[in-house]
């Protein structure tokens, strides 16, 4: 099992966040070199300067199902003897992807609120992975919302492709 | 928690780090925060049917793992997929 690594600063321009939840990294499936995939990592934080009013940046994690618009970024390996991720990783979205559940929390598998200045890890132990089927366009995709801080966050993900 | 599924530390300038264990239900794969001491039926519980830990909103819902779910939706795509070719 190979190990990827990416983030929203890889390519593209990084989306500044709004009330609305958007789109920061998303890993999904693809036809052509179809497989499982699981998030063994997460690390994200405020990526600008604070505003001057403390606030809240909401994240959250969900299924998608459809792609939205955004920058095609090629994931990092981890061990440079593996081979290039079959999963398509996307990140800086323009156009929200479909995800489970809506725009909403429904379909959430993560929501997690800090404040502007806090940064957080989650690392997964073996068994207790994020997975995502081997679908065409489904996949997870990482997201963040803020009402009051309006500048970039930076999300990295570290995942397995199976 | 014994043999957690995960683990989060939270930095804040001023703050103390803020750790926790964490555990993924074994239905929805959600993500569950287990704060120190807390009651474990506010955390979900135990299924006895997979043995697996499960979130709160997973409790009573019957026993329905991740895996097949996974092999439901992989199902379901390529049957869209051989729908799409004809």
């Amino acid at each position: 099992m190979a190990r990827y690594s990416i983030n929203n600063r890889m390519a593209g321009s990084q989306q500044a966040l709004a009330a609305t939840l958007k789109s920061q990294v998303s890993l999904t499936a693809v036809t052509a070199t179809l497989c499982r995939g699981q998030i063994v990592e997460l690390a994200y934080g405020a990526d600008g300067a604070p505003n001057a009013t403390d606030c809240q940046i909401v994240y959250d994690a969900a299924r998608q199902t459809t792609v939205g618009t955004g920058t095609s970024a090629t994931p990092n390996l981890e061990n440079p003897a593996d081979v290039a991720s079959r999963s398509l990783g996307t990140v800086n979205y323009t156009v929200e992807p479909t995800v489970t559940g809506g725009t909403a929390f429904v379909g959430s598998i993560w929501s997690r609120t800090l404040n502007q200045r806090a940064a957080q890890q989650w690392f997964a132990n073996p068994g207790s992975e994020l997975v995502w089927p081997a679908t065409n366009v489904n996949g997870i995709v990482i997201r963040a919302l803020s009402p009051t801080y309006t500048s970039n966050v930076l999300v990295d993900v570290k995942y397995d492709d199976f | 928690m014994r043999k957690p599924g995960g683990y989060s530390i939270i930095v804040e300038p001023d703050k103390a780090d803020l750790e926790e264990d964490t555990f993924t239900c074994g239905h929805c794969c959600k993500v569950v925060f287990v704060k120190p001491l807390c009651d474990p039926a506010e955390m979900g519980g135990r299924c006895t049917c997979c043995d697996k830990l499960i979130c709160k909103y997973c409790v009573g819902k019957g026993c329905d793992p991740l895996e097949k779910k996974l092999l439901r939706w992989e199902a379901a795509g390529r049957l869209r997929e051989a729908m799409r070719s004809e």
